[in-house]
Parts: structure tokens; C-alpha cells; sequence
């Protein structure tokens, strides 16, 4: 009964920031010592019928980088990391893989800053997908190097040995063996990407506004209602994913994929 | 290789400055100025976004793009462009004062000299100290005077009936009731620690001029022991400043505090009529004066819209923007128009503007009024404010 | 084959392109910019940074502020996800609760400290219900939980978004490693409920969780969107700390923000080789098996 009680005590404070971030993004004027905003109106929410509006525009944007990021190391490292799975140096490329992984996205982006300036790629779409993906890739080949195995391997010179084609080895045997892997990188570089804020703005020069850029800029303008609506739009996309299929929503190492 | 492209910028620099005014607007017609400015206060934004921006859209065709960035964050990203030799800045025009200004010239990152090309600079009063100067440094034409404020100390007059006019007051006010009272450690808190280091050393002639360490060291002693006796009474016992002027604001608006503080002398009216101050709250100025000062324009050296860059600052102190900026429910912003020189009609509406009610008239408090100090005053106060009293 | 062996030479350059030469680059330009070598402002060779950086007290004390609250971080969320998972272990295999263990991973740092900043605030929801139900007098009777010295509102922040993960973790290690069958073969031993938790339970699941528990640890300790929304000047984890030095005020401060980055850099490396030769099983290959 205790143990019931809990647990239904603690579903309901998990989907209490979810409702909390709602009712604020809804409020206008929340003076202490009032519970609760003092008017409550969709205002905030117009923003959804002007494609000029800032929220608007930060939404696609951060969807656009997020997605080409997620593809792009979904693939290269799914090609990349096959090679280095059966290299005889593959513990040497792993512990070089998890250096960027481990370190803070944000001093990354202060060290290599300089180089994004001389190219030109600071301020830039494609300067933030890249700095992004120099970040994610790492991870990507982590979560693929849980993946690749003996059997596996055994199941590739097989199809060579029955007369496959490279391609076709890929395309028959490989892709369809290695789907939720591909899912799995996917959707976790997607949302690393979606949620990354301190590189995004420092490569980005505060000109590529994605959504998490959003929430600080509002919060430093002390406007919480609008940083609620924000924060709002950022969990959406995970949740949707987490209804979809909530095993690709985290990464844990040395699991059965 | 890298030589001729040097030579190429300069010649692109000398260019825009010998054109003709028509011929500069036609230049900037189509582009995209990115302007880099402070974004903490909705109000501004709103004055840019809403005024400025179509205005600029309209008649010159020029799109402006804010990017939100301030001091050492503005420096930063120059000083690493001009480093990596980049040949176009992603930052054209930013919004600077004091120890940023005196920071950008030190490692020449302005374009200038540039004011004087522009038709509506014959009406700024440059010849006012407040603001042809920029903390104690000549302008020389690299930035552009925009607007002129004086520092003030708002309070709720509900909660405060007579506001702590001296340093001797404000402590046994503090006394009297702890955990109502702070300042921000960014530019607004180093601004009135500025005030009080000017009253301390007995007005503000004796620290005119470039930075004297010896008069620093003597007088910032004597601050620091001031402030010591002030923290255990401070907002959350001085263990803590708020980060930002708008977290302050936030603090004093859901009554945590009991005063915030303003470098814009009239920002109470316009943040009482957006609803966030309550209706009781008020501005004035101690009787150890707060400093007066102007914000300024700047172009950098590094723009590849220039010309386009010049016209949304010609257009930023046209009488029609200034009047807009300065009413007091807009934002608040002091001109930087000399009134003498503006056409009468111009000077009777400024004149009119609606006049400011929780704010004291700029005419009294302008005795109260310092003079900015040299940008190493301010350098030295925000590190030593952190090592001193922070961190101790 | 030669076909075959150019693609491999070529995915093994592209990894390192991708991977190791921004990091080298970066740490290059970093020290030369350290030692004012490069740098328009900076007069030339000197040490002086690294010397106020190493034997200076804020680089060290950022980097123990930062440690203290990864291990506080960390440890809370294993006691947590320990006895979740354990004492939940059905519930949390089918039903509303698998899901809803899940919904935290959805929010990222900085949305779970906007949330924690409205919440626990003097001014923030929590003060509010407790000044409206009579606990609290006024608004300074409620305890400094955000911007505080301990880094409370950092640590319950990143409790909050670490334990579900940990509770997910644990629950699948559980199943795959059969602690079930552990458990009944002891009891027929005859070992009490007690001894099976501190003998049987405990031991497997944080052995085979060691290392990402590790990896978690310098992941808080690393993270940037968290403490700056929620922590204060002084004391001031390492990533905010280095930003800082980086774009703040004093232009001289620039090479002591990129010793900082450096420093922490190495610091990173070593303990992940520390962690590499110590626990070799971890990182060894199923391909190799």
C-alpha cells in the first residue's frame, strides 16, 4: 500500500515540471506571494500563428541543425566505426573517441573557437552543425562500437562468401541487423544536439538562435513567462519520442541493442 | 598575398568616408547591419524591434539583426577576429561605453573617424563633458553618442519612507533592516560603487583625469571597509550579489528587496507602466550623487557594411528616434540632442514629451551628477569587488 | 582487397580528422595563447599565467567545488536509484511507472534549472505555497537553495536528471545479469535478506555499473547550463569559471582561461587512461572475445 502510494506520488511529481512549465508559459505578471500567475491567457502562444515571430523561427532552426546533425553522424559513423570495430587498434581509437565525449562541450568550443573565426564559420548555420557534430560524432562511435560484434561479423563474411556484393552486403545483411542501432545513434545525437546551449552559442555568436539560446536570452531579459514557453517547446520533441519508443531515449553502455 | 588583402580593406575604409552622403545611403540600400547589444531589458527591445527596425526597413531598406553580447563579450569575439585576420567581423555595429570603448581602441577594432559624415550629428551636443567624453577619453569621432542617463536608486515608497540619503544613513538603515538591500555585480552595482568611491575621496575633481593607482588604492581601501560594514546586512547577508540589473529588478519587483537600482534615471516609469514595479515605487538620487553618463555606437574596423552601418546610426540619433527613445514609457533614455540646435517644432515636442511621475525631473538631479572616471577604475573595482568581497 | 584496405585507411584518417585534430588544434592554439605567444594584446613569452593559475587558489578551488558536487550528485542518485530499483523492481519492467521513469530524461539541464530556479527561488513556487499555507513568516525564512555556497540548487538539479537514469540502469542490469537466480542460490545457503543486499545485490550492480558511474561523475562535474543558471560567483564550477576568464571584463585574464581549459583538459585525460587501465574489461572489444 506504502509502496503503491509512492510510487503514484512519484509519477505525479515527474509530471509536475511538465504541467508547472505549461501553466507559467500560459501567465503574465506573478507577483510573490501569489500561487499562481496573475492572468492566464494564450498571449504567449500567438507567437504559433506569425512565422516572423522569434519562437517560431527558433524552433525550425534548432529542428534543422538537429536533424542534419543526428543524419550526418548516424551514417558516417556507422561506416567509420565498422572499421574501427575490427581494427587491431580499437581500444586506442575507443579511448581517443571518449576524450571529446567527456569533456565539457562549452571549454571545447573556447579551444577551437579560433579556427571556426579564420574559416569564416562562427555566426554561421553550417559553423554551428559542424562545431556540433565534431561533438557528437565521438558519441556516435561509442554507441556503434557497443554494437559491432563476432557474430555479426561472422554474418558479414558470410554474405561474402556466398558471392554479396559490398553493397549488397550492406543493403541485405548489414542495414536491416543494425537498425535500431541506427535508430538508437539517430535519436540520441538528435537530442544532444537539441538540447546543447553553451557551444551552440559561442560558435553561433548568438546569431543562430535555436531553441535552448532562447531560453537564456529570455532569462536574462528576466522575461520567465516566454523562457517557460521555450523550455515548453524543448522537452516537446523528447516526449513525443518517448511515446513513440522510450528505448531510444537514453544510451546505456554494454546493453543488448 | 596576405599583404594586399590588408591593403584592400584599407582601401575600402577610406572609401566610405570619401563618399557622399547620398551615395553612402545608396551603398546601404538591400544590406543587413548585425548590431550586437545588451538584450536584459524588454523594454529596449522592444524600442529596437518595434521602432527602429521597421523604420530602418522602410526608408533605407536596411535590415537590422540584433545579436544579444555586451562588454568583454563584444571585445572577445573582435579581438579573436582580428586575430584569426578575418576578412569580414559578424558583428557590424555594437552599443559600447566606457572600458569597452577604451578596450576596442586599445586593440583598434573601431572604424573611425566616422561621425562627423553624418547629417544628423550636427545636432548632438558634444561639447556637454557628459557627453563628448567617455569616462574621462575623447571620443574622436569612433563612436557615436546615443543616449545620456544619470545612475538612480529606486524604492518602494511603501515599504520606505525616507530613502538613506548618505553613506552614514544608508548603514543604519541597512541595520535596521537586513536582507533588503544589494547591487548587482555587473556594470549597474560597479557604477554605484563608482558614486561611493567619488564620495569618499570628496567629490568627484580628485579622481578626474587617467588612473592614478596610488589615489585608487587609498580611496578603494577605504570603499572596501565601507562595503564590509554594510555586507552581513546586505540581501542574503553579502554572501551573494545578483548576477544581473534584471535579476535585481526581478528580486525587487516579487519584493524580495526592498530597492533596485537603475543606470537609467527614468527606468522606473517605464517599468511600472509594463506592470513589473509595483505603483508605489520611486527613483532618487542620494546626496552623494550617482555618476551621469552616455552609451554610445560603434562601427568595427573589421564591418563589411559600413556604409549601411552609418545610416541605422544616423537614423538612431535623428530627432524622430531620439524623441521616441526618451518617452518616458518607451524607454526612458536621456538625448544626446543639444535642444538649442534642433528646429523649434523638433524642441517643442521634446519638451512635451509626457513628463516622468515616480522619477525626479533630470533638472534635479543633474547637481547631483558625477562624471564617469577612467575605464581602469572600473576594471580594478569589478576585480578587486570579486576578490575582496566575493571571494575573500 | 587493396579496394578494401584503402577505405580502411581512409575511415581511420577521417576518424582522426574528425576526432583527434580539433581537440590537438585547440589545445595548441591554447597553450601558445597561455604563454602569450600568439595573441594581439599579449608582449610575448611568458609563464606568468600558469603560475597564477597553478599556484593561485581559484582554479584549484573551482576544480574541488566542481568534484564535490559531481560526488554529491552522484552519490545522492545511486541511494536514490538503488532503493528504486530494488524496491521496484516489477513496476518498473510494466506499467505506468516504466514510462514515467523515463519522462526526466526528456528535460535537458537547462530546462530542469529554469524549472528548479522557479521553484526553490525565495521568491519561487515553493515559497509561495509555504507562505500561503502559514509556514513561512515572510520571504527570507525560506532557505538560499539557488545561487547558494553549497551548490544546493545544482546538486538537486542534477539529482533529479541523473537518478532515472541510474534506476533505468540498475533495473536492466538486474534482469540481464540474472541476480534473481544469484539470490535464490544463496538463500538456499542460508543467507539472510541482509547479507543477500550487501553480499549478492550491491556488489554486481555497481561493479558492472563502475565505470559508467565514473563516466557520470565527470560529466557533472564538466557541465556548464546548470551552474550557470543556478550557481553564484564564489565558489564557481570549473566550465563556468573558464567562460568567464574568457569573456569577462579584463582582457588580460584571456590566457589564464585558456590555461584553465588546458588544465582541465589534461585533468579529463588522465583520469579517463586512469579509468582505461583499470578496468580494461569495460573497454574490451566483443569482437575480440
Amino acid at each position: 500500500m506504502i509502496k503503491r502510494t509512492l510510487q503514484y506520488g512519484f509519477i505525479i511529481s515527474i509530471g509536475f515540471p511538465v504541467v508547472f512549465l505549461l501553466v507559467l508559459s500560459l501567465g503574465r505578471r506573478w507577483a510573490y506571494p501569489n500561487i499562481l500567475p496573475e492572468q492566464i491567457s494564450f498571449a504567449n502562444w500567438e507567437f504559433l500563428q506569425q512565422s516572423d515571430s522569434k519562437l517560431f523561427q527558433a524552433f525550425f532552426v534548432s529542428l534543422g541543425i538537429s536533424l542534419c546533425v543526428a543524419v550526418f553522424v548516424t551514417a558516417l559513423g556507422f561506416v567509420i566505426s565498422k572499421f574501427i570495430a575490427y581494427s587491431q587498434r580499437r581500444n586506442t581509437f575507443l579511448v581517443l573517441a571518449y576524450i571529446p565525449y567527456l569533456l565539457s562541450p562549452v571549454i571545447m568550443a573556447i579551444i577551437f573557437q579560433y579556427y571556426f573565426i579564420i574559416t569564416g564559420l562562427t555566426g554561421t548555420f553550417l559553423g554551428v552543425i559542424i562545431a556540433q557534430f565534431l561533438v557528437a560524432f565521438p558519441f556516435g562511435i561509442i554507441i556503434y562500437l557497443n554494437f559491432w560484434n563476432a557474430q555479426l561479423k561472422s554474418m558479414e563474411e558470410l554474405s561474402y562468401t556466398l558471392g554479396g556484393s559490398r553493397w549488397q552486403t550492406y543493403k541485405k545483411v548489414l542495414l536491416p541487423l543494425s537498425k535500431n542501432a541506427l535508430m538508437l545513434c539517430f535519436f540520441q545525437v538528435f537530442l544532444i544536439s537539441w538540447f546543447e546551449y553553451g557551444l551552440t552559442n559561442l560558435i553561433g555568436s548568438g546569431k543562430i538562435r535555436t531553441l535552448t539560446v532562447s531560453v537564456f536570452n529570455f532569462v536574462t531579459e528576466a522575461n520567465i513567462f516566454y523562457a517557460a514557453l521555450a523550455c515548453f517547446l524543448l522537452i516537446l520533441p523528447p516526449m513525443l519520442l518517448l511515446y513513440i519508443n522510450k528505448r531510444f531515449i537514453l544510451f546505456v553502455e554494454k546493453t543488448e541493442l | 598575398m596576405v599583404f594586399s588583402c590588408g591593403e584592400n580593406k584599407k582601401q575600402e575604409a577610406v572609401d566610405v568616408l570619401s563618399l557622399s552622403w547620398e551615395d553612402i545611403e545608396q551603398q546601404a540600400n538591400g544590406k543587413t547591419v548585425t548590431m550586437m547589444m545588451w538584450t536584459g531589458d524588454s523594454k529596449i527591445n522592444a524600442y529596437i524591434n518595434s521602432f527602429v527596425k521597421p523604420k530602418i526597413k522602410n526608408t533605407y531598406g536596411i535590415n537590422l539583426e540584433i545579436i544579444g553580447g555586451q562588454g568583454g563579450n563584444i571585445v572577445q569575439i573582435l579581438m579573436t577576429e582580428l586575430q584569426a585576420s578575418a576578412s569580414k567581423s559578424d558583428v557590424d555595429m555594437m552599443w559600447i561605453n566606457g572600458e569597452t570603448f577604451y578596450q576596442l581602441r586599445q586593440i583598434n577594432a573601431l572604424f573611425g573617424p566616422w561621425t562627423d559624415k553624418l547629417p544628423n550629428s550636427k545636432y548632438i551636443d558634444f561639447e556637454n563633458p557628459f557627453i563628448g567624453m567617455d569616462f574621462q577619453q575623447p571620443i574622436e569621432g569612433f563612436e557615436l553618442p546615443w543616449g545620456n542617463v544619470q545612475m538612480a536608486i529606486v524604492y518602494d515608497s511603501a515599504k520606505v519612507e525616507n530613502p538613506p540619503m548618505n553613506r552614514e544613513d544608508l548603514l543604519n538603515f541597512v541595520k535596521a533592516n537586513p536582507g533588503i538591500f544589494t547591487f548587482d555585480n555587473q556594470f549597474t552595482g560597479l557604477t554605484f560603487l563608482k558614486a561611493l568611491l567619488i564620495d569618499i575621496a570628496g567629490g568627484g575633481e580628485v579622481l578626474q583625469g587617467d588612473f592614478d593607482e596610488e589615489k585608487y588604492n587609498l580611496y578603494s581601501q577605504k570603499l572596501w571597509a565601507y562595503i564590509n560594514q554594510l555586507k552581513p546586512y546586505l540581501w542574503r547577508k553579502g554572501q551573494v550579489f545578483p548576477e544581473s540589473v534584471a535579476q535585481m529588478h526581478q528580486l525587487f519587483a516579487s519584493g524580495e528587496l526592498w530597492f533596485t537600482m537603475s543606470n537609467n534615471d527614468a527606468e522606473v516609469d517605464s517599468k511600472t507602466a509594463e506592470g513589473l514595479f509595483s505603483e508605489t515605487s520611486r527613483a532618487y538620487v542620494p546626496d552623494f550623487g550617482t555618476i551621469q553618463n552616455s552609451h554610445y555606437l560603434g562601427i568595427t574596423k573589421l564591418s563589411g557594411q559600413k556604409a549601411a552601418s552609418m545610416v541605422v546610426a544616423n537614423f538612431m540619433v535623428s530627432p524622430e528616434a531620439q524623441l521616441e527613445k526618451m518617452n518616458p514609457v518607451i524607454w526612458g533614455d536621456g538625448t544626446v540632442l543639444n535642444m538649442e540646435a534642433l528646429p523649434k517644432d523638433m524642441k517643442a515636442k521634446f519638451q512635451n514629451l509626457p513628463s516622468r511621475t515616480k522619477a525626479p525631473q533630470r533638472s534635479e538631479i543633474l547637481h547631483k551628477a558625477h562624471l564617469e572616471l577612467a575605464p581602469m577604475y572600473m576594471i580594478k573595482l569589478a576585480e578587486d569587488f570579486r576578490k575582496k568581497i566575493i571571494n575573500p | 582487397m587493396k579496394k578494401l584496405y584503402n577505405i580502411k585507411s581512409f575511415s581511420t584518417l577521417l576518424f582522426l580528422i574528425i576526432v583527434v585534430l580539433p581537440v590537438f588544434c585547440g589545445l595548441v592554439y591554447a597553450t601558445l595563447y597561455s604563454f602569450e605567444i600568439v595573441g594581439i594584446i599579449n608582449s610575448g613569452f611568458t609563464t606568468k599565467h600558469w603560475e597564477d593559475i597553478i599556484q593561485g587558489s581559484a582554479f584549484w578551488s573551482s576544480i574541488g567545488f566542481s568534484f564535490y558536487v559531481a560526488i554529491c550528485s552522484v552519490v545522492i542518485s545511486l541511494i536514490f536509484a538503488l532503493a528504486m530499483a530494488l524496491s521496484w523492481k516489477k513496476n518498473l519492467q510494466k506499467g505506468a511507472l516504466s514510462t514515467a521513469i523515463y519522462l526526466p530524461l526528456c528535460f535537458p539541464g537547462t530546462v530542469m534549472a529554469f524549472f528548479m530556479f522557479q521553484f526553490l527561488s525565495k521568491s519561487g513556487f515553493l515559497s509561495r505555497l509555504g507562505f500561503a499555507s502559514g509556514v513561512l513568516e515572510d520571504i527570507n525564512s525560506f532557505p538560499a537553495l539557488i545561487n547558494d555556497a553549497y551548490g544546493i540548487g545544482i546538486i538537486i538539479t542534477s539529482v533529479v536528471l541523473i537518478t532515472p537514469f541510474f534506476v533505468i540502469l540498475f533495473s536492466n542490469i538486474y534482469h540481464t545479469e540474472n541476480i534473481e537466480a544469484y539470490k535464490e542460490l544463496a538463500t538456499t545457503f542460508g543467507a539472510s535478506k541482509r547479507q543477500l543486499l550487501q553480499k549478492v545485490t550491491l556488489p554486481i550492480l555497481l561493479k558492472k555499473s563502475s565505470v559508467t558511474i565514473y563516466l557520470f561523475i565527470i560529466f557533472v562535474m564538466g557541465s556548464y547550463e546548470i551552474p550557470l543558471l543556478l550557481g553564484r560567483q564564489s565558489p564557481q564550477m570549473i566550465s563556468v569559471a573558464t567562460v568567464q576568464k574568457i569573456q569577462r571584463f579584463n582582457l588580460y585574464d584571456i590566457p589564464k582561461g585558456f590555461a584553465m581549459s588546458i588544465l582541465y583538459v589534461l585533468i579529463i585525460m588522465s583520469v579517463l587512461l586512469f579509468l582505461y587501465f583499470r578496468n580494461r574489461d569495460y573497454f574490451k572489444s566483443e569482437t575480440t572475445k
